[in-house]
């Protein structure tokens, strides 16, 4: 009964989980110059695991996750510039309660439906978001958004600096595993083992009695919750936000990143954003044209043939490894 | 404004929706395949008619044609190679695929043309006022009501008279129903694809005067495309109609009494629509 | 223990459960038969409530659970199995039975401890696949199974419930002959209590498993009484069996 202990043993800590940490910390000493574009990484990375919950897990597909990372930038930026709140770790509270709220009264709702409606209805709660922060300039700024927001130094010794993003990335990091440590447990626990139901079967789930809908909000909001943590970290960090925190553009960005990384699987967040964002900083800039051209084929590849990203490939080579060596 | 004018300008905006959105809806509803690249057929037809006429001496008309049948030969050739082998796929899969392929027609396109705006030259008898007699109009806006009315009664007659027609109705509302009944599934999936996405391109050439023209016009106007679609119901083709009729109105209406993000108002309609009726105003219930 | 009276259903024109009046107590090994679209799925789904009736009542226990959620039902004892099967493709057969378990002993909603450290639910699914000689495929994906195979954890997911009434649907159909004594192996060792319903069209093995067997025909029950009294119905004999039992 080797198979059997599979389970037993998945949730345990594995040396080369701490890889991603190590390189974390050493990114920070080893390109001090980066660390703008770093620190833009590491959000997209936790933005990707929020969806990773909902997408990878539960099996929802949506195409409006970036209403939660906008709800969270907002409300930063909001809190900062209306009311004077500037306290960073408060902020990312209230951001993922802001962002929880919406998701949870969203689920509650939208989670009844699936498929192409379940589409249409994310997609909608996004733009509708999208229009109020774009039609209420006295609030948000509008379509310019909001400049130039301050937030107070972390833990009143580390202040976020404009140009050198050494607090910025070190703060994303911090909170990035925080995030991280919930998803994993979340993840191997009877809650995840039962999301990954719904996303397999939902006929069998509701036969074998499980409060399918409940689960699926209760992934949903703390899916948002994480997404608006990681909102709030990008308004803090570039000290701005404005309308390009919502849109169909994010919303499917995240999706592209995590279907490439590989979803479902806990790391594919981190491979995808790394290596999407660094391959686009790099191409995108000189080729723009050519950049959409790769992706977009890229995407069609993915889609016809290797359904679950570069993880997913290393995965069933390993498999077939083994299977050879036995 | 005067209550006419401002109808008259709904309906033509309408109808370009109608024009554009009527093939995805029967393409959906037909394949049940989430086709997020419906736009940029659209948009391919638009530079089609660009192209054929600035560069290959075409008239207005022979181009638009001339745009519906190269569009709908690309759409088939991509539909035997590519979408048939993920009708059976995932939605995320199909997301993936068609957004990949937006790309791949954004990116073309843009290497190809350029990324500038491209504007479709009218004849001379498009252009100016018509005098209908109670109001004086746009010639070309009211050119476009009357070739959405004309299109549409010849897709409902299409569908209501038609053995081919009958045949998607059937197989709208039952699949394997059709498929035991012995309709070639495939080929009626091939040739409805076909011909969803030439009218498609017709309208993306028609109605570049209101929806503009340029790379990313299939990104730009995914969500109104696919709000007209889900309202109008999957695979019906008189709802898909009015739809497209009451949001052509409705935005342009509130683009002059609230032009700063009045358009939200559509997208509460839609949530409040959808939750009401999952299947959209015309689409059937049950099963 | 589990009763139905005057179960209506239609879809649209078609009537698929007329005034159907029904009886399974408890300990009961009930096969009810049919020919192809009797509706004996249809009357499966309403009892579970997958689908609702148009008219009349479901009763377990003498209670009226006719408009009880489906997964009210599963808690108070009614599992049932899939004609065609319903499992989590992607994941192994392992981690099937535990999700199973695990809702069943209501932890599947708990987010702290990891899955792989509730010794009760991996215990429960280990026993299982010990009955349906599951062992070797444990950490296996189900996709990667034949389908014979597939079957076996599809009736190991309803075991796993831990039912007070057990609905099968067709359960052997797709398990190759060698491994079908597996399955009713299985069966035979359930706790002498518990009530079984089974969908079946392999006349051998309904006659060799019932004590009860009721016949549906267009929606409406035919014919009902022990193998002995439906084996002599004449009429049973003309309208479904006749072949079957003459060969
Ligand atoms: N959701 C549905 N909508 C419409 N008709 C249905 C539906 N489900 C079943 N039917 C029809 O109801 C009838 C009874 O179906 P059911 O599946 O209950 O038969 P069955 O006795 O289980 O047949 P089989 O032996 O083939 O499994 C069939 O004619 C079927 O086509
Ligand atoms: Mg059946």
């Amino acid at each position: 009964m080797i198979a059997a202990t599979q389970l037993a043993r998945r949730h345990r800590f594995r040396w080369w989980e701490l890889l991603p940490w190590v390189a974390g910390i050493a990114v920070f000493f080893a390109f001090p110059n980066y660390l703008s574009f770093a620190t833009q990484v590491l959000i997209t990375i936790l933005f990707a695991l929020s969806l990773d919950l909902v997408l990878g897990y539960a099996g929802i597909v949506t195409l409006g996750h970036a209403a939660f990372f906008g709800a969270g930038a907002y409300t930063v930026g909001m809190l900062a510039m209306h009311w004077g709140w500037h306290e960073p770790f408060s902020g990312l509270l209230a951001a993922a309660l802001v962002a929880a709220v919406i998701g949870f009264a969203s689920g509650m709702v939208l989670l009844r439906t699936h498929g192409l409606t379940l589409l249409m209805l994310t997609l909608c709660t996004m733009t509708l978001l999208e229009q109020a922060a774009n039609m209420s300039a006295a609030w948000t700024g509008g379509f310019d958004g909001m400049p130039g927001l301050s937030f107070s130094k972390i833990l009143g010794l580390f202040g976020f600096d404009a140009l050198y993003f050494r607090s910025q990335y070190l703060y994303a990091l911090a909170t990035l595993f925080l995030c991280f440590v919930v998803v994993r447990m979340l993840v191997y626990s009877s809650f995840g083992q039962s999301l990954t139901g719904v996303r397999e079967n939902l006929l069998r789930m509701h036969a074998i009695g499980a409060p399918v809908r409940t689960r699926q909000v209760l992934a949903y909001t703390v899916s948002a919750a994480l997404a608006g943590v990681a909102g709030a970290l990008f308004t803090q960090a570039n000290g701005y936000v404005n309308l390009a925190v919502l849109g169909l553009e994010r919303s499917a960005g995240v999706m592209i990143v995590l279907i490439l990384g590989g979803y479902g699987r806990l790391y594919g967040a981190f491979v995808g954003a790394t290596a999407y964002m660094v391959l686009e900083h790099t191409l995108a800039k000189a080729y723009p044209t050519a950049w959409q051209l790769g992706l977009g084929l890229t995407l069609i590849a993915v889609a016809l043939f290797a359904r679950n990203g570069v993880i997913g490939i290393a995965d069933s080579l390993r498999r077939r490894l083994e299977g050879s060596a036995r | 404004m005067d209550p006419v004018s401002i109808l008259l300008g709904g309906f033509a905006s309408g109808m370009v929706l109608f024009i554009v959105s009527v093939g995805l809806s029967v393409t959906m509803g037909l394949m049940g395949f989430v086709n997020l690249a419906h736009g940029g057929f659209a948009m391919l037809g638009g530079y089609v008619i660009v192209l054929a006429m600035k560069h290959w001496g075409f008239l207005f008309l022979p181009s638009v044609a001339l745009a519906f049948v190269t569009v709908a030969l690309f759409a088939v050739v991509l539909e035997r190679l590519l979408y048939a082998r993920l009708y059976r796929a995932t939605e995320l899969d199909q997301v993936l695929f068609t957004i990949g392929l937006v790309f791949v027609m954004t990116a073309a396109v843009t290497l190809g043309v350029g990324p500038e705006t491209q504007v479709v030259q009218l004849p001379d008898w498009l252009r100016g006022q018509t005098d209908l007699g109670f109001i004086k109009y746009r010639t070309y806006s009211l050119a476009l009501i009357a070739a959405g009315v004309l299109l549409a009664i010849g897709i409902w007659l299409g569908f209501e008279r038609t053995r081919f027609g009958a045949r998607i109705r059937a197989a709208v509302d039952n699949r394997r129903m059709a498929q035991s009944l012995g309709v070639d599934v495939g080929r009626l999936f091939a040739v409805t694809f076909a011909i969803g996405s030439g009218i498609a391109a017709v309208g993306g050439g028609l109605g570049a005067e209101i929806l503009g023209l340029d790379p990313n016009y299939p990104l730009r106007y995914l969500v109104y495309f696919l709000i007209v679609v889900s309202v109008g119901g999957l695979g019906r083709v008189t709802g898909v109609f009015f739809a497209a009729l009451f949001i052509g109105v409705l935005d342009f209406v509130l683009k002059i009494y609230f032009p700063k993000g009045g358009t939200i108002f559509i997208y509460v309609l839609t949530l409040v629509l959808l939750l009401w009726r999952p299947r959209g105003l015309f689409g059937r219930r049950g099963a | 223990m589990l009763e139905t009276r005057g179960l209506c259903k239609s879809f649209g024109a078609l009537e698929v459960a007329r005034e159907i009046d029904f009886r399974l107590e408890r300990g009961a090994r009930h096969a009810l038969i049919g020919p192809n679209g009797a509706g004996k799925t249809t009357f499966v789904n309403l009892l579970t409530g997958v689908l609702l009736p148009s008219r009349g009542n479901v009763l377990l226990e003498g209670e009226d659970v006719t408009t009880l959620a489906q997964a009210k039902r599963v808690k108070r004892g009614i599992a049932r199995t899939f004609q065609i099967n319903q499992l989590f493709r992607g994941l192994t057969v392992q981690e099937n039975l535990c999700i199973a378990v695990s809702e069943r002993l209501g932890v599947g909603g708990a987010m702290l401890r990891p899955a792989g450290k509730r010794a009760d639910v991996i215990d429960e699914a280990s026993r299982l696949m010990e009955i349906l000689k599951l062992g070797e495929d444990a950490g296996r994906r189900v996709v990667e199974l034949p389908y014979g195979r597939q079957r076996l954890v599809e009736l190991a997911i309803a075991l796993g419930l831990n039912p007070r009434v057990l609905l099968l649907d067709e359960p052997a159909a797709g398990i190759p002959s060698a491994e079908s004594h597996i399955l009713l192996d299985a069966i035979a060792t359930l706790p002498k209590d518990i009530a079984v319903l089974i969908i079946e069209h392999d006349m051998d093995l309904v006659f060799r498993f019932a004590d009860r067997i009721t016949v549906l025909v267009s929606g409406a029950i035919f014919a009902e009484g022990t193998p002995a009294e439906i084996a002599a119905n004449r009429e049973v004999r003309a309208v479904y069996l006749g072949s079957a039992l003459d060969a």
